[in-house]
């Protein structure tokens, strides 16, 4: 730490240098102060040495371990010659100290846990730590107890009405109870607040305040009440932004975990759904649930979605975004091996075909898994629409992966080795657009798809109200401008304007990620060997995807290894079709409905034939 | 649809992947210049001697099924070593291995070939060759379950290929190339047609995959299904070769089906076509050369009782690569194929495994050998069924669909 210039140094200062033009601009003498600058002026001085703040490393781990022992070896000795109640106290801190080994239970000596509380939330230098202590009247006594929260966190008019209210004055209403213990009388008759919990750690307490809770320690307890009173801020149900449909439901997740189950619960209203609570990450402690139905998903998927998403140790998770890379099978692979979705609508579908979803507070994005490289390619609108309608936009996107993944490199390709593909007319058509373009080809396309990869990156990172500049930009360098200038041919702007379009026509924002980076691959390679080039890419790539593995299940089910339930993959079955679940999910239902579920069309049973079963 | 575990041993994959395996490897020859072969041996009669040579080595393929019944789960390596003990399974191993390493290299060299001539002319050999070799390698290195699942997806997409080529030259269909019906004779039928088995030498392969297969009843049916297309495909190539060429232009031809997609010419726009052909071509000849790199590189694990194969994959990569440039032009090397590898290489894929089986049930003691470890067949996936009267009733179903599981 370095001696810096203080503020009241700097105003002083300041002040005095006004106070000398103000004097000299009145016609009086330039004081001593003007000479000594204009001395300074003239004559050459040594720099005042300023220290400048250095961000400097905390002192090392040995001599503070060493501390830390030296300290605690201390304690000990001090811990022997004290009493009890004091002991409580000192240990307590001491273990707080020490920064490791189990946390301690909460004192019966409320002082001992007040004492304690401050120092774990560093009361008062944190300043929205709230610590309200008042009494409670049980029978006739009154007896002392205090509450912890965050200022902000919590729902001021719950802890008022349904907390605080009934432990200070309802306590004095004639209570007909025979409860002598004074926690289950408080429990049983005072605390009116729905979801209350009586606790024996203080980790527990901490890990409810830090989540918007409110602990209450009461004198002569050794447990406290932990009540989720959360009223923070968030975001309302609005409609999702990455996922826009025509038709169908238009509501999205949004950061909060308990509104995102509950909007799934709303869909799914069976009560075989399982939330699965976990906390990941030793400081953010995000609270993230495991999702899925108990009698259909098949037990080794959940047991692994468990598996690893326990199995995570890090310091702070914000997003799925972030749970997704720590759980996936494969990191250098372009594709996503899980759906990320906010729409409630979607989970609650893939859940009742077996699949397990991740839901992370703080991000409305939600996590299938697991999924193949064919679902990626369908939106949840698919499943509103009549069959032809979905599978025409089914083809559609068919078409705009094609379109966004090859069309560079085959134009590369084409042009470079197999001009005998371009019919006469359209070939000199294009020499004559190109003649005056004095790039070669791969140089002119990797111009205009780094240029359009600028645009699109700096049309997200824009702030709103300068984003119509960005396209009068893009338009220069996007269009006629460009064309005029001779840097690119005509040919090109169209050919990577109908790559972009097929890239935005991928449902799933990751996959398209996948294809954008591949074009790139696909550039090269074309434009070194042709359709040779462009054969090797597609084998690697071919081979990687059938390699890869999405928990458990081959990235490019159904077709390699081949499974039963070909009916949703590249194109949609009707729903009265739809008999089966995917196959590779190998859920323990595999049937979802009969194989009439159209009741309607065999009048003689009613509808109720279970053929299919 | 292959079943997979974590162990490279107990890799399983269903009769879907394996028939496609076969295929892609015997009908990658149509690319090349089987039905110019043909055309030369028996003139007009090419299809006749397809015919043939597909009969025969239906015969022989099932005298080896049926000798093999006794060996589930059994390669050939294995079986080599129930008969000859560790010599015998030397012997074979290196007998297969050369067959292996020598067509590779011919494959390779001729794919490059052809790929310069029709499409990269001015690109230097190597160069070419780098693209197959870099994709063999990748192959190998990801191992025989992407190769088998990339194979299964491919192949139908191949053979609409050719069989788009074939309808869409329909218009130049003329039966009377077909005459005279004998062609060039009995000779360059049936005699020099003997020989043209060792266009089903690929099925070499299935005599290898065995222990990745579920049971010796589908061992039966790949090899017969796996016969059956491939000689369905080559009778369709060579058919359609001699019904668009007449006699002397067919033996000029160079890549017959690379000629029969340049006369492809629907109104003015589609006019040249065959450079799609191209695509196919490369694409069938990178799995093909994977599937053989694979195999070569497990045949010299198998028969020396190597713990690990990657280690070996670069060293045989490069020793294709090497042999690939022996010959010294395609002349050479087309050379070499038509008079030397398919006077022996029909021998090593059918007769050497006749020996080997029957030298192996006259040793062994009788009663079924090579049970599935455990008395079950395996379920395969890495995810798991949900319950035993589950899992045997997706296996069941998986079974009678020719299937294998995750």
């Amino acid at each position: 730490m370095g001696r810096v210039m203080t503020d009241s140094a700097y105003f002083s200062r300041e002040k005095t240098t006004m106070i000398t033009i103000a004097k000299i601009r009145a016609g009086g003498q330039p004081p001593m102060n003007l000479l000594n600058t204009l001395k300074g002026l003239l004559i050459y001085k040594e720099p005042e040495p300023v220290e400048k703040f250095i961000l400097r490393e905390n002192d090392n781990e040995a001599s503070l371990s060493n501390q830390t022992d030296n300290k605690q070896t201390d304690n000990k000795q001090q811990d022997q010659k004290e009493n009890e109640s004091d002991r409580g106290t000192k240990k307590l801190k001491r273990q707080d100290r020490g920064g490791g080994g189990e946390p301690p239970p909460i004192s019966r000596m409320l002082q001992n846990n007040l004492d304690y509380i401050k120092e774990r939330f560093s009361v008062p230098t944190n300043s929205d730590v709230m610590i309200r202590e008042f009494n409670v009247i049980v029978g006739k006594k009154a007896i002392p107890a205090f509450m912890v929260y965050y200022d902000g966190m919590v729902d001021r008019i719950v802890v008022d009405t349904d907390i605080l209210m009934p432990l200070m004055l309802l306590s004095n209403l004639d209570i007909k109870s025979g409860d002598a213990r004074i926690d289950v009388y408080i429990r049983n008759h005072l605390l009116t607040h729905n979801q209350i919990k009586e606790v024996e750690e203080f980790d527990q307490v901490l890990g409810e305040v830090n989540f918007g809770g409110c602990g209450i320690f009461v004198d002569g307890m050794n447990t406290a009440f932990a009540a989720d009173v959360k009223g923070f801020e968030h975001r309302t149900v609005e409609r999702p932004n990455t996922e826009m449909v025509i038709q169908g439901p238009q509501e999205g997740f949004t950061e909060t975990i308990r509104v995102n189950t509950a909007l799934i619960r709303k869909k799914l209203k069976d009560e075989n759904l399982i939330v699965e609570d976990h906390l990941v990450g030793e400081r953010s402690k995000t609270p993230c649930s495991i999702l899925y139905i108990k009698n259909l998903a098949n037990d080794s998927l959940v047991a692994e979605v468990r598996r690893r998403l326990g199995s995570i140790k890090v310091d702070y998770v914000q997003d799925s975004g972030e749970i997704e890379q720590l759980i996936e099978d494969s990191t250098y692979i372009t594709s996503p091996q899980m759906v990320s979705t906010e729409r409630p609508d979607r989970v609650a579908a893939m859940l009742t075909e077996g699949r397990a979803a991740v839901i992370v507070h703080g991000s409305p994005f939600v996590l299938v898994m697991p999924t193949t490289a064919f679902e990626l390619i369908h939106s949840p609108e698919d499943s509103y629409l009549r069959v032809p309608y979905a599978n025409l936009l089914r083809c559609i996107r068919t078409i705009a992966i094609l379109v966004a993944l090859l069309l560079p490199g085959l134009y590369m390709a084409i042009t470079n080795f197999h001009q005998e593909m371009i019919p006469t007319g359209l070939l000199l058509s294009l020499e004559a657009a190109r003649e005056k373009v004095p790039f070669p080809s791969i140089v002119e396309i990797l111009i205009m798809e780094v240029s359009f990869e600028l645009i699109r990156e700096a049309g997200i990172r824009i702030p709103g109200t300068i984003g119509p500049t960005l396209g009068i930009i893009g338009a220069l360098i996007l269009g006629q401008a460009a064309v005029a200038a001779s840097i690119v041919s005509p040919i090109l702007i169209i050919i990577v304007a109908v790559t972009g379009l097929g890239s935005f026509a991928i449902p799933s924002y990751s996959y398209a990620y996948s294809f954008r980076i591949l074009r790139f691959g696909y550039i090269v390679l074309g434009s070194v060997a042709g359709f040779l080039g462009l054969s090797l890419g597609i084998f690697l790539q071919g081979m990687l995807l059938v390699s890869s593995k999405s928990f458990g299940v081959p990235f490019f089910a159904p077709f390699a290894p081949r499974t039963a339930g070909l009916g949703d993959t590249l194109l949609q079955d009707p729903v009265w079709k739809r008999e089966r679940r995917p196959d590779y999910l190998n859920p323990k239902d595999n049937f979802r409905q009969p194989k009439i579920s159209r009741g309607w069309t065999r009048q003689n049973n009613g509808g109720d034939n279970r053929n299919g079963k | 649809m292959g079943a997979i575990t974590g162990m490279a041993s107990d890799i399983t994959f269903g009769g879907w992947e394996a028939v496609a395996l076969i295929i892609n490897a015997i009908c990658a020859r149509i690319f090349l210049n089987f039905p110019r072969e043909v055309a030369e041996d028996a003139g007009t009669a090419g299809w006749l001697e397809t015919v043939y040579f597909s009969i025969l080595a239906f015969l022989l393929f099932y005298i080896i099924a049926r000798l093999y019944a006794r060996f589930n789960r059994k390669d050939i390596l294995d079986i080599a070593g129930l008969a000859g003990g560790e010599t015998g399974r030397i012997i074979g191993g290196l007998l297969l291995l050369g067959l292996i390493l020598f067509a590779g290299a011919l494959i390779l060299r001729e794919y490059t070939e052809n790929m310069k001539i029709i499409s990269l002319t001015d690109s230097p050999l190597g160069f070419v060759m780098m693209f197959f070799a870099v994709a063999m390698v990748a192959a190998c290195f990801l191992g025989l379950e992407p190769i088998v699942r990339f194979i299964a997806v491919s192949v139908p997409i191949i053979t609409a290929g050719l069989l788009f080529i074939v309808l869409m030259v329909a218009p130049y269909y003329d039966p009377t190339h077909l005459l005279p019906a004998l062609g060039n004779g009995f000779y360059g039928i049936f005699g020099k047609g003997f020989f043209k088995l060792s266009t089903y030498s690929p099925l070499v392969y299935l005599f290898l995959i065995p222990p990745f297969l579920k049971d010796q009843k589908s061992f039966r049916r790949i090899g017969y299904t796996a016969l059956g297309a491939s000689a369905l495909l080559l009778l369709i190539s060579s058919l359609a070769y001699s019904l668009v060429y007449s006699y002397p232009t067919s033996l000029e031809n160079f890549l017959p089906v690379f000629q029969l997609a340049r006369l492809i010419n629907y109104g003015r726009f589609f006019q040249r076509l065959e450079s799609v052909f191209v695509l196919t071509f490369a694409i069938s000849a990178m799995q093909y050369l994977g599937v053989i790199l694979f195999f070569a590189v497990h045949v010299f694990k198998k028969t020396f009782r190597l713990e690990y194969h990657r280690p070996i994959i670069l060293p045989f990569a490069v020793i294709m690569f090497s042999l690939a440039f022996v010959p010294s032009n395609l002349m050479t090397a087309i050379d070499l194929e038509t008079k030397t590898y398919m006077t022996f290489a029909w021998s090593i894929t059918f007769i050497l495994p006749i020996i080997i089986l029957l030298l192996a049930r006259l040793r062994a003691a009788p009663g079924p050998l090579g049970a599935h470890p455990g008395g079950s067949p395996p379920t395969g996936g890495h995810l798991p069924e949900s319950s035993p009267q589950g899992a045997s009733a997706t296996y069941r179903r998986r079974r009678s669909k020719g299937g294998g599981a995750l």
